[in-house]
């Protein structure tokens, strides 16, 4: 015993060292483990309401930029409105208001902190449970697909972005409807790989890669990037593709959380393909 | 006193990687950062075991705002672990003065140098190491290192510049 206690002593700096980076260690791995790292990021409301309060300072830096996209967009908008159209047949033209039903809430939301540099890439939002935003959800700018919601607070969330190694975004290539899966390689924010595709599919450069809609996540057909190198992988019938991001990462502020009323049916349902199977 | 001093500078240096230093994007793999400058500046006489203590908090808060999971919080603890050796083994030759602080002002640029590079290196090092995490990207860690090396000690050297007044004269 005496033994022990003497080891333990000279050791102690050493023991120390080890349980801290354990404890470390063990938050950094279990990423994927949604409980235990709930507590651990940045919409947890002290450090939110401080990165709110930096964005409140910085953000009028960029509202010139933001000023021509919004009237960019607003200009799209009003391209929509029925004052804009004539009837050019009356008896013909059918109204399909009630045919379509809605299936797809858009959340608006202001990036309050993001990173782009690393392999695993975060970002906050300031929208919570408060305004409807759930784990799981699909976020989106007004350029393309830029994130999966991950961990949720009364005002706030934290967002996996695109560029995350095990995003697993499913995507097809726009013209073909071959579809594979948005994987990030941790190399250059303004790229993300597109795997699973298979090398009979003929595909060029600069076609369009836009969301499946699998999985409810996203609306089918958010444009996700365009199609920048295309190699055939050594000793697999496969494409290595890489897709260049429509939402430059590096200069997301706005995006929308992407609700999908009908998300519970679909889950619903998906769950029942293993007993139906049986 | 100045246990106050030292608390004031962690939360400073803390908020300073958290606001400003994590929001920057240069690009190139350069990720300049100045909390590890929190733990080199720790008292001299400050026990191992609460230097990693303390490290660990500091890394865990940096970790909050970054959304990093304990990425920090390690690189920091093996910072302050490997703290105490590379005083030893650059001190001066009639040991450290503890009435003294760990700062350019104090043991001279030469000395803040040598000790705060190789902590930095190591701390980027282990930083980028446990990112990757892949041996394919062993030359994104050792670019990402040494180019964010550099920026972090040219950050350091700047706050002693500016920061730390010369000491009265005696």
């Amino acid at each position: 015993m005496r033994k022990l206690t003497a080891f333990l002593r000279r050791f102690r700096v050493f023991l120390v060292f080890l349980i801290l980076q354990i404890l470390a260690l063990s938050t950094y791995f279990s990423i994927m483990s949604y409980p235990r790292t709930r507590f651990f990021n940045s919409s947890s409301s002290i450090v939110a309401r401080m990165l709110t309060w930096e964005r409140n300072v910085t953000k009028y830096l960029y509202l010139d930029q933001e000023n021509v996209r919004l009237q960019e967009v607003n200009a799209e908008l009003e391209r929509l409105l029925p004052s804009n159209y004539i009837p050019i047949d009356t008896n013909v033209s059918i109204i399909n208001d009630t045919v379509r039903k809605l299936t797809f809430e858009r959340i608006p939301a202001t990036v309050i902190n993001s990173s782009h540099a690393f392999t695993n890439n975060y970002f906050t939002i300031n929208a919570g449970t408060e305004k409807g935003v759930e784990r799981k959800m699909g976020v989106i700018s007004n350029e393309g697909v830029v994130g999966i919601v991950y961990d949720v607070s009364k005002h706030y969330a934290v967002v996996k972005s695109i560029l995350t190694e095990d995003i697993n975004i499913s995507a097809i290539i726009s013209n073909s409807n071959a579809y594979g899966l948005i994987k990030y390689s941790g190399e250059d924010p303004r790229n993300v790989n597109l795997t699973g595709i298979s090398n009979d599919i003929k595909i060029e450069d600069g076609i369009g890669v836009v969301t499946r809609g699998s999985g409810g996540y996203f609306p089918q057909g958010i444009p996700i990037g365009t199609v920048e190198k295309l190699e055939p992988i050594e000793g697999k019938p496969m494409w290595d593709i890489t897709v260049k991001l429509a939402q430059d990462m590096r200069s997301l502020r706005y995006v929308y959380v992407v609700k999908n009323l009908l998300q519970y049916e679909i889950d619903e349902l998906e769950n029942n393909i293993q007993e139906l199977k049986n | 006193m100045k246990t106050i001093l030292n608390i004031f500078r962690i939360i400073l240096l803390i908020l300073a990687q958290g606001l400003i230093f994590g929001q920057l994007s240069f690009g190139y793999g350069i990720h300049p950062m100045v909390y590890p400058l929190a733990i080199v500046l720790l008292p001299f006489n400050a026990k191992p075991v609460w230097l990693m203590v303390i490290a660990f908090f500091i890394g865990m808060s940096v970790d909050f705002f970054m959304n990093t999971f304990g990425l920090h919080a390690s690189a920091a603890v093996l910072v302050a672990f490997l703290r105490p050796s590379i005083y030893r083994a650059f001190s001066p030759r009639d040991d450290y003065d503890i009435q003294k602080e760990p700062t350019a002002k104090e043991l001279g640029y030469s000395w803040f140098l040598k000790v705060s590079s190789i902590l930095i290196v190591v701390h980027h090092f282990w930083f980028f190491l446990l990112e990757y995490l892949k041996v394919s990207a062993w030359k994104e860690i050792i670019i990402n290192t040494l180019l964010s090396s550099i920026a972090t000690l040219i950050i350091f050297i700047l706050i002693q510049v500016f920061f730390f007044k010369k000491p009265k004269s005696e």
